[in-house]
């Protein structure tokens, strides 16, 4: 009886997940629309100001430059609601075929503000080759997320980066983190929540490390 | 060599009439059409050669006109465009006969290559 309660209660989270995602993918969708239409008109006024002669407009350069800012930043929005797509599509599938080096550069992009309001850059180096594995990618977001959640509060400044190497049938994944004391170093290796996520994410081939560097 | 006739089909009408006055500016002559069943009326009527056709629209979906384009004219080379970041619309409808696939927002100087890599099918196949 209990296992059927189980059963019923992962599948009621399943369907909150899939309703979140279904939603959020929805609105990411109209969020592009909406950048789209953004760029094209800021397109079309460069295209005026660059037909017009350089007298028809006092200032044609700064608003050319003005321009070029507003591009940039609707670059910055279209890779922050792509990755934001992706992401409300992690529950289509309870278990999915994942490339982990492309689920780390993912999700690097969107918790790189959780760094960035610790004054932490992240960033990633990662394995060329794809390693694919079967997961449920939720849960491995999710495990991967509390990890780099867990070095960021205990650490300010610096950069942090994300090392996946293959080795042998396995990933490694090192979280590296420039300015790393030992102090700091000891008090996350020994949160219980942090060797709960090293076990599981080692059940599924890959290895959690963390560290100053990669050796 | 004929001129070249475009036709874009977009349900969101900010985006499709800045987008053809864009090309206007670089002497492109362009239509546009906001849903599925306009875009096939002027298919029939004015035989454009390269379609830029959005995937996802009310009414009859981008898969569907694409479809129907083909039937009417399979020389004429379609374009699909999306929002989503997934390709798989695209392998869809390359399989359904389209010509290329672009995610939204697009840049003007890649799209202008592809419509002239459509053109360039189109006549060839002619």
């Amino acid at each position: 009886m209990k296992d059927g309660k189980n059963i019923v209660k992962a599948n009621n989270n399943q369907n909150a997940l899939a309703f979140f995602g279904k939603i959020t993918a929805s609105m990411t969708h109209e969020i592009k629309n909406v950048l789209a239409i953004i760029q094209e008109s800021s397109g079309l006024m460069e295209d005026i100001l660059t037909m017009s002669d350089n007298t028809d407009l006092k200032n044609k350069e700064r608003f050319i430059a003005t321009l070029d800012r507003i591009q940039a930043q609707i670059q910055r929005g279209i890779n922050i609601t792509s990755n934001l797509n992706r992401f409300a599509h992690s529950p289509d599938n309870v278990q999915e075929r994942i490339d982990i080096n492309d689920l780390i550069q993912q999700l690097s992009i969107l918790v790189s503000r959780f760094a960035h309001l610790k004054k932490v850059e992240l960033i990633t180096e990662l394995d060329n080759s794809p390693f694919i594995i079967q997961a449920n990618s939720v849960q491995l977001q999710m495990l991967i997320f509390n990890a780099i959640e867990i070095v960021l509060k205990h650490i300010e400044n610096g950069t942090l980066k994300l090392i996946s190497i293959h080795a042998n049938e396995q990933l490694k994944l090192h979280i590296c983190y420039d300015l790393m004391t030992d102090d700091q170093f000891n008090c996350i290796s020994a949160c219980e929540e942090w060797s709960l996520i090293q076990k599981r994410l080692l059940e599924i081939g890959i290895q959690l490390l963390i560290g100053s560097d990669q050796t | 060599m004929d001129e070249l006739k475009i036709l874009l089909v977009d349900d969101e009408q900010e985006f499709v009439t800045t987008l053809a006055e864009r090309l206007e500016i670089r002497n492109m002559n362009v239509s546009v059409a906001m849903d599925g069943e306009t875009a096939l009326r002027i298919v029939q009527k004015e035989l454009p050669q390269v379609i830029v056709l959005d995937v996802l629209m009310p009414g009859l979906n981008g898969l569907d006109v694409l479809e129907r384009i083909k039937s009417i004219d399979s020389k004429i080379q379609v374009i699909l465009l999306s929002g989503h970041g997934s390709t798989k619309d695209g392998i869809t409808g390359l399989k359904l006969g389209a010509f290329d696939f672009l995610i939204k927002p697009i840049d003007i100087d890649e799209l202008i290559i592809k419509l002239n890599e459509g053109w360039k099918k189109y006549c060839e196949s002619k």
